[in-house]
């Protein structure tokens, strides 16, 4: 067995001392002399059209130092359907004016006294109704993105179904959800001549620094982007514009400029979990077989596109992929609505599909009579991946979300999270009923696939300093996910020396190589496998450089936490500092595109819940939660585990308490507020229990996958189980609160009267 | 023409980390903005600004306080305490040296209002149960929901404050 100096230790998280003190610097925390506040002014109507605006009362108000409107700002764009700010509004909150004051109060009073003038125009609140024919258009082409749905299909779904003894179909939905991340998005922008340097809150400083580019026709280089510390953003704070915002107004009023949005902005104008609705079919034998999966999902994008045509794909990798089957069939309808943007959050689309397919599986077991559980174990994908024809050419990189079948995966753990999962919540034991009459109690569960791991080009620097300090310098954000602990962790190792010993620059674009955004469970994965690289090119160096200082053949030669010792005569050996003093500073860098053209890389897992529902006021308490994970070698189980918890309370939130509730009268946003869009708190946190099963990926750094967002994935349905294990209910809709349970008890209990 | 708020000023004493400032506050100023803002202690965070998330929580005359929903002006002459006047990153008190081990927090963003929150619970309850430290922290938000591991460092600050090791 390996063992290991520093992987699969719970190394303590490297930025928290400084969080704890508050010594940790955010986007709102930066201060320059002379910075002046920006406010900005929003839309009130869910579609207008500007036809003028008049500033001159807020320009003539003393202490106002800019103003800038559609009609004034530079032509670029932001996104491919997003100006800096535009003549038409498209939601209730969307960007109209903006301007700098000397203090928030005057900025504030200033928006007062800009008159604008609209023209209001139909809208529509509902995806549903807005890819219908007759429906106001947001948009000149339509409202349905790209003017037909996506369609993924493998074999032939109409064969499939043909070959099932039985159909099910149902349809379920999700709300518009928000992150909702405590830290507000919060800009800082400062010009020096051409040169311009943006704090942001961000989780990817070289994207930041290309949107920039673009948007203002600044050349890159002029543009130095740094992200602080990010006070987390579950994939939601991918969105430019306010920093376009801040640097227009921070050139026009010749001073820096911070923009900070209140909470109600940050709910309004920040990006969510989109809202769908869901239809799966399934076609299924008498025995069990699972013959042809049909899933069609209708997404709301909101008033722009963002994240959106990434996560209409992503909501059908469970119905395209989790269950072995050779004809299935995915529609995503994607559709524009006057409403606030959606975006990429924490598994973009895969809990929403989840909860559909995994619902609906529980309704199939239920009525072929086959326990949920072993009607999964029938039929989860296998390490061999899915049945059908390889269409990828074979030197070519796997898409990590095929819909192609005959690739298997690097390692597929889901069989074993169903086992130590099912195990831990002692399935087949049924609860134990308390004797109060309206308390019920019962078991459910929901598994799930996750593409991750490969992220695009990843590049790390590795390098010795003049002092003897070992450095990683990465492009990546640590966005509370842990990379700024676990990418050292994997560079020490590699290099062999103590955890502590690496020091790390990241998370500005000035003094960092290009990395990607950190997105999409791709960290660990991607700039890890550069950092393992860089590292062992530096400790080649290292000892290259050291071998002529000793009087040693290089493979005599290997790395310490001191320095590099003679193998067979340890007391032969140099400092880090002796070798940096003789060779001088030097630095190494590798440049990957990881992935494999053999293998599909997923990441697993089974979600385990039991419930106590009270049918007398609708209210549900989780008891137990058991959360198995297939996420390869868990590199820091400390960190992982607090990962795994986080998601799984948050997205407890999304399943029981939380939506975006948008009035379809005006398009105004209802609950803003953290009183209104119900967040968990401490006192929601439940019984938990978090499994990773044994597997050790052949492709990943020492063996690891994707961990951040898998665990979001399994709650909606392994709750939603449950519920309908206690009390017999079938709950469709989230969030599953009080009062649509017990609806839905009343609905169907009258039903079946 | 456009009436411009209406503005006034008085002089007032805030002890913070136990030192006086003397401060000229605008009537309208927030406890949380002079902190951040005048005093440039931004270890308090601003998260809602109406006191729902406790980012911005800080100590006065020993109470948890939002100090978004507190005027400065009701302040002068007591004694505030916030997150600077504990430890520091290389010299991290006891409770903080609890949230470094049991991993407690994630972005951080929360982390200076959990500090403030459960530094009044362990002065006034040196054992508390595991529902009186959910009780004193409820009124602080994580999104992370890092709480299970928040939950496990309060714990272990308390253990190691009754002497017994976590």
């Amino acid at each position: 067995m390996t063992t290991f100096r520093t992987i699969g230790k719970s190394e303590p998280r490297r930025d928290l001392p400084e969080k704890l003190t508050g010594e940790a610097k955010y986007a709102a925390d930066v201060q320059l002399p002379g910075m002046l506040y920006g406010k900005i002014l929003r839309s009130p109507h869910p579609h207008a059209r500007i036809l003028s605006i008049d500033v001159e009362a807020a320009l003539s108000l003393p202490g106002v130092h800019a103003v800038m409107t559609p009609f004034d700002s530079p032509k670029g764009q932001v996104a491919p359907d997003m100006p800096i700010l535009d003549t038409e509004t498209r939601y209730v909150g969307d960007e109209v004016a903006a301007v700098a004051a000397d203090d928030e109060d005057l900025a504030e009073a200033a928006l007062d006294l800009i008159k604008v003038e609209y023209e209001t125009l139909p809208f529509v609140t509902d995806a549903v109704e807005a890819i219908k024919p007759d429906a106001p258009h947001t948009r000149p082409g339509g409202n349905l993105v790209g003017g037909k749905p996506l369609t993924l299909v493998r074999g032939n779904p109409d064969e499939g179904f043909a070959e099932a003894d039985r159909i099910f179909e149902d349809t379920y939905s999700t709300p518009a959800h928000h992150g909702a991340a405590l830290e507000p998005r919060a800009a800082v922008a400062s010009w020096d001549g051409d040169n311009l340097t943006v704090w942001k809150s961000t989780r990817g400083v070289h994207a930041d620094q290309l949107a920039l580019s673009l948007a203002l026709d600044v050349p890159r280089g002029n543009i130095r982007v740094m992200g602080q510390n990010m006070g987390a953003g579950y994939g939601t704070k991918d969105e430019t514009r306010l920093g376009v915002i801040t640097a227009v107004l921070a050139q026009r009023a010749g001073h820096p400029v911070k923009i900070e949005l209140t909470r109600q902005e940050e709910f309004v104008a920040g990006r969510h979990r989109h809202g769908t609705t869901t239809t799966v079919r399934m076609g299924v034998k008498n025995d069990g077989t699972v013959t042809a999966v049909h899933a069609t999902t209708i997404m709301d994008t909101g008033a722009y596109l963002s994240a959106g045509p990434g996560v209409i794909r992503r909501a059908g990798q469970g119905a395209l992929y989790l269950y072995k089957c050779a004809n299935v069939q995915y529609d995503g309808y994607l559709a524009y609505t006057n409403t606030p943007a959606g975006g990429s959050y924490r598994a973009l689309g895969a809990p929403q599909g989840h909860f559909a397919l995994e619902s609906l599986a529980d309704t199939v077991s239920e009525a072929l009579g086959i326990d949920p559980l072993e009607f999964r174990r029938k039929n989860h994908v296998g390490l061999e991946g899915q049945p059908g024809e390889r269409v990828t050419p074979t030197h070519e990189i796997l898409d990590t979300q095929p819909v192609e079948g005959g690739v298997p995966f690097s390692s597929n753990g889901l069989r074993e999270c169903l086992e130590i999962g099912s195990e831990a919540i002692a399935w087949g034991q049924p609860s134990e009923q308390p004797e109060a009459s309206n308390l019920r109690r019962g078991k459910g569960m929901g598994m799930f696939i996750y593409r991750g791991g490969a992220g695009g080009k990843s590049i790390a620097r590795m390098r010795l300093e003049s002092d003897g300090t070992l450095r990683l310098i990465t492009g990546l954000m640590d966005v509370g996910e842990g990379s700024l602990t676990v990418m050292p962790q994997i560079a020490a190792e590699e290099l062999g020396v103590d955890y502590e010993q690496v020091q790390v620059t990241f998370g500005d674009s000035a003094t960092t190589p290009e990395a990607p955004i950190t997105a999409g469970s791709t960290a660990t994965f991607s700039t890890g496998t550069a950092t393992q690289e860089a590292a062992r090119q530096l400790k080649e160096r290292i000892i290259e450089v050291a071998a002529p200082l000793l009087d040693a053949d290089p493979s005599d030669l290997q790395i310490t936490s001191e320095g590099v010792a003679h193998v067979r005569y340890p007391e032969r050996g140099v400092t880090f500092s002796k070798i940096a003093e003789s060779a001088g500073e030097f630095e190494v860098e590798a440049s990957i595109m990881p992935g494999s053209r053999d293998h599909v890389i997923n990441s697993f897992g089974a979600h385990f819940a039991e419930v106590e529902v009270d049918t007398d006021t609708g209210q549900v308490r989780v008891l137990k939660y058991v959360a198995a994970h297939d996420s390869g070698r868990i590199l820091n189980p400390k960190l992982a585990i607090n990962q795994v918890e986080g998601a799984v309370s948050q997205m407890l939130g999304f399943t029981m308490t939380e939506q975006m509730l948008t009035d379809p009268r005006n398009g105004v946003t209802l609950n803003a507020s953290f009183l209104d869009h119900k967040s968990p708190t401490l006192q929601d946190f439940p019984d938990m229990q978090v499994l990773f099963a044994d597997v050790v990926d052949p492709i990943g750094p020492y063996g690891a996958k994707a961990l951040g967002e898998p665990p979001s994935i399994g709650v909606a349905p392994a709750v939603a189980n449950a519920i309908y294990n206690a009390i017999g209910v079938r709950i469709r809709d989230l969030p599953m609160t009080p009062d649509r349970v017990l609806n839905e008890i009343e609905a169907q209990r009258g039903d079946s009267q | 023409m456009t009436e411009l708020p209406i503005s006034y000023t008085a002089n007032i004493t805030l002890n913070v980390n136990g030192t006086d400032h003397q401060i000229e506050v605008d009537h309208r100023w927030t406890l949380l903005r002079v902190l951040r803002d005048v005093l440039g202690l931004t270890g308090a965070k601003r998260g809602c600004d109406r006191g729902e998330c406790g980012a911005c929580t800080v100590l006065v005359d020993g109470d948890p306080v939002c100090s978004c929903s507190m005027l400065a002006l009701q302040v002068g002459g007591r004694r505030v305490r916030t997150v600077e006047g504990l430890g520091n990153a290389n010299s991290l008190n006891d409770l903080q040296e609890a949230f470094l081990a049991e991993d407690g927090g994630q972005c951080g963003f929360c982390a200076p209002g959990f500090i403030m929150s459960a530094t009044a619970l362990l002065e006034t309850n040196v054992q508390p149960s595991d529902d009186e430290i959910k009780a004193a922290l409820v009124g602080n938000l994580c999104r992370c929901n890092a709480y299970g591991r928040i939950i496990e460092s309060v714990k272990a600050a308390a253990k190691s404050k009754t002497g017994q090791r976590p």
